[in-house]
């Protein structure tokens, strides 16, 4: 999950703020050595190590996880997909260098939610084909680690996974938190907006994160899984809801839709948002 | 054509997801942790003398109870819980109103064992639970079972809990005649808990049991004058509420229950504990209680037959087979505990609490009509010491 | 007396039904507190509901299929 990670916690004293955020951060741990694609050990490797032989069986964390993903990908006509992960073959983020659509067509006959089967608990894969549980395994790290501060008594504090924010309460004063939007257009750390969040969580996806420029467009680390090429409607879309994994899921589907469609489905979603698009058009609600 | 999308339905997608939410009390869902008690009680009661000599003890009843409890979570739907208790009792006891059977040297003597085990299985938002209880002394021996149902409604805010049950118990008292005589209950439940706010939760029980059979204490039969109906139909009525005090950090639970049956006992039990959350750990309880409970229609006053004299009730030669007691508990009186209990979590699941409270029983103390007059106050020491493990 | 406890009780049970507001799942986090249960205390509850149904004449309301015992 390689990025910076903050427990904030109010609490009675401070050996009890220890102990909560102790906790906390075990379960982040927990999470990302289990789901992370670079462990031998991880669930993620033995899945695709099966990858083009037989079902394999996964344990009730993972089972739900998967039928949360497959959710997400009806809801979002398959532009949330676990399986795409494999388009980050083509895409050199280091050279910056534009693929050819052939690379992209050799790729994208292994990507696709549909050609795998699942049924709870057995998983098959086809060969060649993976599983990456890169886009909701933070922000599900994020809820679970404010579960465990909240079962044992944490009324207020936040669980911040690299810009994925998920609030456990209010300051302790009651205020809500401001959290920063980053200007996606900005150096890292430069504040475009700020949105309070007293409950609930936000979650941010923007093209800044991972990314090229070459001869004047911007080639961003978030692929349609439908074509291979990234998406290019939004700079980036923050959006509020009351579970980090809900918030980070509204995200990145609205980031994959065009203008009037994504703000279309985050207003169906009842979520608040803002929105940066690709001329720097801010909408939000 | 895009899909179009349904209201909130990401949202609702990651609720499914177990774990992300908290896990409120009066759901019906799995626990998520195991749960082992050690608590051990030491119970005193006593009146002001033995009811017969002024300056005397009046030292009754002492109890010792070592109890144990479990509750593990088996599998992601099956649930177990076991129970035991040991019960060292010793002293005396009143042969009829306060006249205590340690006057005349007898005292008690008895050692109890009692066991039970829950099974329940989850199929999602309803829960079924199957109840054995065992419950073996010198005198007395009960076997039990208990059927309950519980179901929520999808946004767990209202669960609905139905429940009968059924004991069998024989009875063979040590002293006197040799006899084997059976009581059996039949009970059942049915209540509605509620979800009123973030910070309020409600209960409502209704309540019924049917016992028929022996009911009366052999003991005061043999020493006194107790002669009870062979069936009686009890209800209560529990209201039972909770609330989260946010900006003390401190809970209320408070509960009512009102009670009757056909041997024309009624009573208003009140009780509330405050929760009060502290620095490093503590939590301190004060507790109150309040009840207040008419006689049954046979109980008699200590007032005796000019001929018999005690422990008979006047014009007894004339009505022998007429339904009678002089048993304290059945009188009119009102009853107050206080209480207090203070508990520390450490870490790793591990807890520790100690609770005191007074009891006393006072026909004076009686609100809604007259308590009984004549009696002893009835006064009474608990004392709770318990460590616990959650995992 | 039978009819006044049906009618107390319907009473009881609809205003708890209607009085509340619908709390949502993610709001439940006092709820989830351990003082927040009836009976937090299993033992507890166990050994103070056993003193009473002894040394009084009224009892139940909480469960059943409880069994009996010569408690004096």
């Amino acid at each position: 999950m390689a990025s910076h990670g903050e427990v904030r916690v109010y609490a009675p004293d401070e050996t009890t703020a220890r102990g909560w955020s102790d906790a906390a951060i075990a379960e982040v741990r927990r999470i990302e050595t289990k789901y992370s694609r670079y462990r031998d050990d991880s669930v993620t490797t033995a899945i695709n190590r099966a990858a083009g032989g037989g079902a394999i069986s996964v344990d009730a964390e993972t089972a739900s996880l998967l039928d949360f993903a497959a959710e997400l990908h009806a809801q979002s006509d398959g532009a949330f997909d676990l399986t795409s992960g494999v388009l980050r073959r083509a895409w050199d983020f280091k050279t910056g260098r534009v693929p050819a659509q052939t690379a992209l067509d050799q790729l994208l006959p292994r990507v696709g939610w549909s050609k795998i089967e699942w049924h709870s608990p057995t998983l098959r894969l086809r060969a060649e084909m993976e599983i990456d549980f890169g886009g909701i395994g933070k922000e599900y790290a994020a809820d679970r680690a404010a579960a465990v501060i909240v079962d044992v008594g944490g009324l207020h504090g936040l669980v911040n996974l690299g810009g994925d924010v998920r609030v456990i309460g209010p300051h302790a004063d009651g205020q809500a938190w401001r959290i920063a939007v980053q200007d996606p257009r900005g150096e890292p750390g430069t504040t475009i907006a700020y949105l309070n969040v007293p409950h609930g969580a936000m979650a941010t996806s923007g093209d800044y994160e991972r990314y090229f420029e070459h001869e004047g467009r911007r080639y961003s680390h978030l692929l349609d899984p439908r074509t291979g090429w990234p998406v290019e409607h939004w700079r980036s879309v923050s959006v509020v809801a009351p579970l980090a994994i809900a918030a980070g899921a509204c995200s990145t589907v609205a980031m994959l839709k065009p203008v009037d469609d994504a703000l279309q489905f985050l207003q169906a979603q009842r979520v608040r948002y803002l929105a940066i698009d690709c001329a720097g058009r801010q909408y939000s609600m | 054509m895009p899909t179009p999308a349904k209201t909130g339905s990401i949202l609702a997608a990651a609720l499914a997801l177990p774990g992300v939410v908290p896990s409120a009390q009066a759901q019906v869902t799995v626990p998520n942790a195991t749960l082992i008690q050690f608590k051990y009680l030491y119970y005193k009661d006593y009146q002001e003398n033995n009811g017969v000599t002024p300056g005397s003890s009046g030292d009754r009843m002492t109890v010792k109870s070592p109890a144990l409890y479990l509750l593990a979570p088996i599998s992601d739907s099956w649930v177990f819980e076991i129970g035991a208790v040991y019960d060292n009792i010793t002293g005396a006891s009143p042969y009829y109103h306060t006249v205590l059977s340690g006057a005349s040297g007898e005292g008690v003597e008895d050692k109890r064992l009692a066991g039970d085990i829950t099974v329940t299985k989850y199929f999602g938002r309803t829960a079924v639970s199957v109840r054995g209880a065992y419950s073996t002394e010198d005198d007395y021996r009960s076997i039990a079972g208990g059927f309950t149902l519980r179901h929520a409604t999808p946004d767990q805010n209202t669960t609905f809990t139905i429940g009968i049950g059924y004991s069998s118990d024989d009875v063979f008292p040590q002293d006197g005649p040799v006899f084997t005589r059976t009581k059996n209950t039949l009970d059942g439940i049915a209540g509605i808990t509620q979800v009123l706010s973030r910070n309020d939760v409600g209960q409502v029980n209704l309540y019924y049991a049917n016992q028929s059979g022996y009911l009366t204490d052999p003991y005061k039969a043999i020493y006194g004058v107790d002669q009870r109906p062979d069936s009686r139909d009890q209800f209560a009525l529990l209201v039972r509420w909770n609330h989260y005090f946010q900006s003390l950090n401190a809970t209320l639970r408070s509960s009512y229950r009102y009670y009757h049956d056909d041997w024309e006992v009624d009573a208003n039990t009140f009780t509330a504990e405050w929760g009060q959350e502290l620095p490093e750990g503590f939590t301190l309880t004060p507790s109150a209680r309040y009840t207040t409970q008419s006689a049954a229609f046979f109980y008699y006053d200590p007032v005796y037959d000019a001929t018999l004299g005690a422990p008979f009730p006047p014009g007894y030669a004339t009505n022998p087979n007429a339904f009678y007691t002089s048993d304290q508990r059945l009188s009119a009186f009102g009853g107050i505990t206080l209480g207090v209990k203070l508990a520390k979590v450490f870490a790793e699941g591990w807890s520790v609490d100690g609770k005191a409270e007074y009891y006393e029983q006072r026909g004076d103390w009686r609100i809604g009509g007259d308590g009984s007059p004549g009696l002893q106050a009835f006064k009474a020491q608990l004392y709770q010491v318990g460590v616990n493990k959650k995992f | 007396m039978k009819r006044l406890i049906a009618v107390a009780s319907a009473l009881a049970f609809s205003v708890l039904l209607i009085g509340c507001e619908t709390v949502q799942p993610w709001q439940k986090g006092n709820l989830a507190k351990p003082d927040m249960a009836f009976g937090p205390d299993p033992l507890q509850t166990r050994f103070e509901e056993h003193t009473y149904f002894s040394k009084e004449g009224a009892s139940g309301g909480m469960n059943v299929g409880g069994g009996g015992c010569g408690c004096n």
